[in-house]
């Protein structure tokens, strides 16, 4: 860091952006969004419309991020999160139909909880590492989602459920957009400002110093992996609300993007620092890139290369040299 | 030996290396002969991994000259040394765990079939050739994670053999071996040497120095004191030659001064998980208690005990009069007991966290309110530290990796005062730093002591243990040993107004009791 103040000390610096490494992920997403704007303009890239597309399509993406920056910074990781939304969606569709919306809601975060509790126990009692855990939940999720539903999707009657988790508008304003922002700033406050947060952070940075320091580390993994269990289920439920629908499909293949999200925004993979901002930021660049190459109107396989391409380059960047 | 000139394995000439100023070594001389166990000694800091270093090729030495077998080596780097037949046998093994023992020795040296594929069967074979030919008991076939202490370090030296080794270097090779271990690894040994080894001893137990090697080369303060045959070196001559005289070091501090108080921690008859072993002792407020003993003795382990790091077995623990149960670290902190650990960088700090995080880290409830934090709080409480402290550091929020050993071990200090312990239990507190930070650590906990709070020390550094504390526990084998009032160690022959002389004279029957101690708790295992 201060190798970078000595060698281009004069713009940046005055920039305030002498640690730009850090703040790559900021500064991408402007870069990006300025290129899209410029380039894509004559085809509604700046369209309201377009952009509150582009927060819809993201805020799941968001709210497991958030919750994987806990997981991440603590020192594990949990890759069960995509297959659990789609348990989720479908347990909360069958519920409703059962027994209306407040039914659906208590078993939706059920299934998080029960998830969460499993990958937790498992991880810290037997001691199976969370990457495997999570692993393998991602197949009981998925497997038990599919024999639940009979691989159909459960539709979703009710107008008010689909309105509060993701179908409804306030103004101009998605309700997913609210979602995601209550959660990044409830997110944000207790990972900066609780002692709760402090402990995740120490858990990752120095497993043997916060337990000499008094701080129970598996309780600590334990709860982090029940936080992303139940944000999994969460972003299940907003999925079916946004679809109006649950299924097993929902959310499939999500954990890699909640990763990056989380890792393009500057949490680190081996644990001890994450911040929900970056993490939020993140996931928006994620979905900034995949709409933009939409509107580009590259095929499905070129935006995967171009996609991959890159956030591979983001995180380089943020990485520098050591 | 053509011209009738004996050729030594080692010889190591006006070996000169500075550090930074910090002169570690100043023209030392080692020779080893072949076949023989040449014994290595000195105090903490007194340049034998300096010189091992600089053998083995790690460190290039600022002048003198290097001969193995007679030849100079072409270049200073570890291969170097290792093409020359030099061996270092790290206390840390250099195998790996999941392999066998016959894959270990062999390894980037596989033995292959008529298609070039990996023929373990055949190192098997080479293998158990090579144990039988050296008279060592291992099974080739066993994986070396399953195998004890002893057995892996046997392995290693086997390797190290088979890879035309004639230096065998073993640094403090006994430290976490059993008795018998230790007697198996002493015939190997000897059946090296007769075999024309030569072998380079490092180790702090006069007793097994006296039974296995046949010269000791003794350093002090980076300079060659004596090379001599171990017949001229009975344990009190080593011990005067090793303390010396020293020219910098601790001048003794005032002790007293504080009122000895009620007691505040009791170990009564108590048994961790292997060490200690049935501990019994007090330590009162106003005290500072010093565990002495070597490394494995068990010190470290009876502070992991008072912290709830390692469970209490058998016995019980009292603190202020009442039992406790403490299972957990945090019952400590609870319980008014802060520890700052032997390994800093693991133990003690998150190296990439602040300085004010670092510090905030064992009293997080403290400093937060429903439990959000409060940051004026947190920073009051850092600065407070770094202040009273002296911890010099860019800012509270500078990552603890920019400081100095001195002051991250500071920072690890300011975490536990921070907790307000009544008993402070501070291991190794000034290992790996400088010597200016050393005697402010020294002076603080003799501040402390001094406000009443109980202290327990351990340190390798006799001299420092015997400036800060009143009392000294002698440790060895997990067992109380011992239990010396600080004036007892005081020579009374020794010069009244040279507190450096008189420091050393008290240094020199410490080292006696602990040897004694040691073969004491030695006489004892070896019945059974």
């Amino acid at each position: 860091m201060s190798t970078d103040r000595d060698t281009a000390p004069s713009l940046l610096a005055r920039l305030g952006l002498a640690n730009w490494r850090q703040n790559i992920i900021y500064i991408g997403f402007v870069v990006i969004f300025i290129v899209f704007a410029i380039t894509l303009f004559d085809k509604g890239f700046l369209n309201p419309n377009n952009l509150l597309n582009i927060v819809r399509q993201t805020a799941m993406i968001a709210v497991m991020a958030i919750a994987m920056t806990y997981v991440l910074s603590a020192g594990e990781i949990d890759l069960s999160v995509g297959a659990v939304a789609g348990l989720a969606s479908v347990t909360t569709a069958m519920a409703i139909d059962a027994g209306g919306p407040v039914t659906g809601i208590v078993a939706g975060l059920a299934t998080g909880a029960v998830v969460g509790t499993f990958n937790g126990l498992l991880t810290t009692r037997i001691g199976i590492p969370s990457f495997l855990t999570t692993l393998a939940m991602m197949g009981i999720a998925t497997g038990t989602a599919m024999w639940m539903s009979d691989t159909a999707a459960v539709p979703i009657i009710s107008k008010s459920y689909s309105w509060i988790f993701g179908g409804g508008n306030i103004g101009p304003a998605p309700v997913l957009l609210i979602w995601m922002l209550v959660l990044g700033a409830v997110g944000h406050v207790v990972l900066r400002r609780t002692s709760f947060g402090r402990r995740v952070l120490a858990t990752g940075g120095g497993e043997v110093a916060a337990r000499y320091s008094g701080i129970d580390t598996k309780s600590i993994k334990f709860r982090v992996l029940i936080i992303s269990a139940m944000a999994a289920a969460l972003a299940g439920m907003l999925y079916a609300g946004r679809l109006q629908s649950g299924r097993f499909q929902l959310g499939q293949g999500d954990e890699l993007s909640v990763i990056a999200a989380a890792v393009l925004g500057g949490t680190s993979l081996f644990g001890g620092s994450g911040t929900v901002i970056g993490t939020i930021v993140g996931a928006l660049m994620i979905g900034l890139i995949n709409n933009g190459l939409i509107l580009m109107g590259l095929e499905f396989s070129q935006q995967l290369i171009a996609r991959g391409a890159i956030i591979i380059l983001a995180v380089a960047l943020s990485q520098g040299r050591k | 030996m053509i011209d009738g000139t004996p050729v030594h394995a080692v010889e190591m000439k006006g070996v000169s290396k500075s550090f930074g100023g910090v002169k570690a070594l100043v023209d030392v001389d080692l020779q080893v002969e072949k076949g023989e166990i040449h014994a290595l000694l000195g105090g903490n800091g007194a340049g034998k991994s300096t010189i091992l270093k600089v053998l083995n090729g790690v460190h290039a030495p600022d002048s003198g000259t290097i001969l193995v077998d007679g030849k100079p080596l072409s270049e200073i780097s570890p291969e170097a040394s290792r093409r020359a037949g030099i061996a270092m046998i790290f206390q840390e093994m250099s195998l790996i765990p999941t392999l066998t023992v016959a894959q270990n020795v062999f390894l980037t040296r596989e033995a292959k079939d008529a298609f070039g594929l990996i023929d373990d069967r055949a190192a098997e074979r080479r293998a158990r050739d090579l144990f039988a030919m050296l008279e060592v008991e291992v099974d080739p076939k066993a994986i070396v994670g399953d195998l004890g202490a002893g057995q892996r370090q046997l392995t290693e030296i086997v390797k190290a053999i088979s890879q035309n080794a004639k230096v065998l270097v073993l640094d403090e090779p006994s430290t976490a071996l059993a008795v018998s271990d230790v007697e198996r690894l002493f015939v190997f040994l000897r059946k090296l040497r007769s075999d024309g080894v030569a072998i380079i001893y490092v180790s702090h137990r006069m007793d097994e120095i006296a039974r296995i090697a046949d010269r000791a080369t003794i350093l002090r303060d980076g300079r060659h004191v004596i090379t001599a045959p171990l017949s001229d070196l009975p344990v009190e001559t080593m011990i005067e030659h090793i303390v010396g005289k020293r020219s910098r070091g601790l001048s003794d501090v005032a002790r007293g001064g504080s009122r000895i108080g009620k007691p505040l921690l009791e170990f009564d008859n108590v048994s961790g998980v292997t060490k200690p072993k049935n501990a019994s002792f007090v330590v009162r407020g106003g005290e500072v208690v010093g565990l002495a003993g070597l490394l494995g003795s068990g010190r470290s382990a009876i502070a992991r005990v008072i912290a709830g790091i390692e469970p209490i077995v058998e016995g019980e623990m009292r603190i202020a009069g009442k039992p406790v149960a403490i299972t957990r670290p945090s019952d400590a902190i609870e319980a008014g007991i802060a520890l700052v650990p032997e390994d800093r960088l693991r133990q003690g700090v998150i190296a990439e966290h602040s300085v004010a995080s670092n510090i905030a880290l064992a009293s997080l409830d403290r400093l937060s309110r429903n439990g959000f934090m409060s940051n004026s709080k947190m920073r009051e409480q850092s600065d407070s530290q770094i202040g009273r402290l002296r911890i010099k550091t860019a800012s509270r929020d500078a990552a603890v990796r920019t400081l100095s050993g001195g002051n991250q071990q500071k920072v690890v200090i300011g975490k536990w005062l921070a907790t307000e312990p009544d008993i402070l239990v501070l291991d190794e507190p000034t290992s790996g730093i400088d010597i200016g930070s050393k005697s402010e650590i020294i002076m603080l906990v003799r501040e402390l002591a001094k406000s009443g709070k109980a202290i327990i020390m351990i340190s390798s550094e006799l001299s420092e243990m015997l400036t800060a504390c009143d009392r000294i526990l002698v440790i060895a084998d997990g067992r109380v040993m011992d239990d010396i009032d600080r004036g007892e160690l005081d020579d009374l022959s020794a010069p009244e107004d040279d507190p450096v002389a008189r420091l050393q004279a008290a240094e020199r029957k410490l080292q006696i009791v602990i040897q004694k101690a040691l073969s004491k708790s030695e006489g004892g295992t070896h019945v059974h």
